[in-house]
């Protein structure tokens, strides 16, 4: 008689705790601008169009490049905004998940397009593997294991014969006219970086999300409180690992060659890691706000001094700037103000 | 047998040029708890101050290492001023200067890139390519004079440490930042100097690396792991730990290199940093998990 009350006030409580929070998230969806993404979403997929007036091609391959860092940048946010763990060694995972890709284009003729899940797949085993062991250990000691985890594939893959060595694979170029060449990849481009963004707030918005959080703010709290840290921090590596293997795989059959010096150099794991700082770590609009600001600077820089010196110059500028006066970000620093524009208020 | 001495020998000269890089490292962590990964591009600067002493008015690299030692310890007081003072205070502040550092690291290679190119390079003095025999071993003469300076600047260090009023208040602060300040160190003067010791030192392992290796501005993110995993595995903060796990992994080093395959070597340091990182964190001569 008793437990059965207090089984049905706990529910009652249960509902009304769900009805509240019900509440909470109407209030939240009406301050979010949902339609903002989605319509450059459906810009996005109606550009190629131009291609019937005129050739667009550097444009699409712009919007190409964004979107595959976007990607990235969404995909390193997972661990690395979510749970605070700031990996200078993800570009290990676009590696692996190009390599799985282009060898299988190389060997059985797949598409890497076709393969891309699966190559995302096989990069999350090895960031699962490799989490494992490098996650033991956090803060500073973590940011130094993942370089080193960059110098250790590097070596690998420069003297793995298989793969072709330093020298890499050249793949087989699709058969498509110059005009349309770009579209299977631009397509698959676009829904990979589409998928992580909206994979990246629904896992902010669970309890998985709301446990990395807690990771990120003190890891001894959250494991007395009942969280698996070990696991959950060894699920966003692997996650993160699987979105930044899969963009890995369609844009090695898009370059046609893979190759370890395309993939393995620390400026792609710092565009990375700083287009997240940028944009805002932690939130969901930040990666694709710093991705499309990192983008058009490096083509404004390489457009007006040529030089990629100068380029790594100011990329580490921007960089130093962003963590000593904004330390949040874009998104973050606007949000703390108040003054965040609705259309950017993804969360 | 002679082949083993040989390698052993190489092994040696090696780990006295990391052992100078590795300390700098090793006492800007102790004191000042910054992970410095722009360090092996500070070294690489030094090495263009004694290469364009020796290319452009023909001085000896040994003798264009104090005007390196300096030129660099002013960077170091600049990099501090600009970078780290404003800082202390900050909550993440360990992770954020390992961040910074990465991005000084990156405008440092970019500065050196664009003025001078990223073609390899060597300062080229007599005894760079020349070697002493005994029997049939050689000893190379440029890593022998190499590892002798170091081995020297380094004792200048230690005897610097242990006797010095500023050397005492290095280690007070590297032993415990907050008991230091309340006994009257003057802990923001301490953490200036040992910037600039430590930065000063990496021009003066510039210097000798100048003629050791060749090298150009992107060859730091080579050194940067292998340099972490010397300081790492000494303990960090520990200028002795870091010396005796330089001639340790050097020698290991040249052994794989030898028997192994040369491709290899660099991979001792790699997988002798993951090795420590995990079993070992606070590294074989720290005495507390610093970095957990």
């Amino acid at each position: 008689m008793e437990s059965q009350m207090i089984k049905s006030t706990s529910g009652d409580v249960l509902s009304a705790r769900a009805a509240h929070n019900e509440r909470l998230a109407r209030r939240a969806d009406k301050t979010r601008a949902l339609w903002f993404p989605l319509a450059i979403l459906v810009l996005l997929l109606a550009l190629p169009l131009l291609q019937f007036v005129g050739n667009y091609n550097y444009m699409l391959h712009l919007v190409l490049l964004t979107a595959s860092y976007v990607a990235m940048a969404a995909g390193w946010n997972i661990l690395g905004g979510f749970a605070g763990y700031v990996s200078l060694g993800h570009n290990v995972f676009f590696a692996i998940g190009g390599y799985f890709a282009g060898m299988i284009l190389a060997r059985f003729g797949i598409s890497a397009i076709i393969m891309a899940p699966v190559a995302g797949l096989v990069a999350a085993a090895f960031g699962y593997a490799i989490g494992l062991i490098t996650l033991r250990v956090r803060g500073p000691a973590f940011i130094i294991s993942s370089i080193a985890m960059v110098m250790i594939a590097r070596l690998l893959f420069d003297n793995w014969h298989f793969v072709g060595g330093a020298n890499g694979v050249t793949l087989p170029a699709p058969n498509l006219s110059s005009q349309w060449a770009k579209l299977p990849y631009y397509y698959a481009m676009l829904a990979i970086a589409a998928l992580t963004v909206w994979s990246s707030y629904r896992i902010k918005h669970s309890k998985f999300g709301l446990g990395l959080r807690a990771i990120s703010k003190d890891e001894i709290k959250a494991e007395s409180a009942g969280i698996d840290t070990r696991f959950y921090k060894v699920t966003a590596f692997a996650i993160s690992a699987f979105f930044i293997g899969m963009t890995g795989a369609v844009w090695g059959e898009y370059l046609t060659y893979i190759r370890p010096s395309i993939f393995l150099v620390i400026l792609i794991a710092a565009n990375m890691v700083l287009m997240c700082i940028l944009g805002g770590k932690g939130t969901v609009a930040g990666p694709v706000i710093g991705a499309v600001l990192l983008v058009a600077f490096n083509e404004f820089f390489v457009a007006m001094m040529g030089a990629s010196e100068l380029n790594i110059l100011g990329t580490g500028l921007i960089m130093a700037v962003m963590l000593m006066f904004f330390p949040l970000g874009i998104v973050g620093t606007l949000a703390l103000k108040g003054r965040l524009p609705r259309i950017l208020n993804w969360d | 047998m002679e082949q083993i001495i040989q390698v052993t020998i190489l092994g040696i000269g090696l780990g006295g040029v990391f052992a100078l890089m590795g300390s700098g490292l090793s006492l800007v962590f102790g004191v000042m708890r910054i992970v410095n990964l722009a360090h092996p591009s500070l070294i690489i600067a030094g090495a263009f101050t004694a290469y364009w002493g020796f290319r452009l008015w023909g001085i000896d690299p040994l003798v264009m290492l104090p005007v390196a030692t300096v030129l660099l310890a002013a960077i170091g007081v600049l990099l501090y001023k600009v970078f780290f003072e404003r800082n202390a205070k900050s909550a993440t502040y360990s992770e954020m200067t390992v961040l910074l550092t990465f991005a000084i690291a990156m405008i440092i290679e970019g500065a050196l890139g664009a003025m001078f190119s990223n073609t390899q390079r060597v300062t080229s003095p007599s005894y760079a390519t020349d070697a002493f025999f005994i029997g049939n071993v050689f000893i190379p003469k440029g890593q022998l004079y190499a590892g002798l300076v170091s081995m020297l600047i380094i004792g200048l260090l230690a005897a610097f440490l242990k006797y010095s009023r500023l050397g005492y208040a290095i280690r007070a602060t590297t032993q415990n930042r907050d008991a230091a300040a309340l006994l009257g160190v003057n802990v923001n003067m301490v953490g200036l100097m040992s910037f600039a010791i430590g930065i000063g030192l990496a021009g003066a392992a510039g210097a000798l690396t100048s003629f050791v290796f060749s090298f150009f501005p992107a060859k730091h993110w080579e050194w940067i792991a292998v340099l972490m995993s010397l300081v790492v595995m000494g303990g960090m903060g520990s200028i002795v730990g870091t010396v005796i796990a330089s001639f340790g992994l050097s020698i290991i080093a040249a052994f794989v290199g030898a028997y192994v395959g040369s491709t290899w070597s660099t991979m001792t340091f790699f997988l002798a940093l993951f090795l420590v990182l995990l079993f070992r964190p606070q590294g074989l001569f720290g005495e507390k998990p610093e970095l957990l």
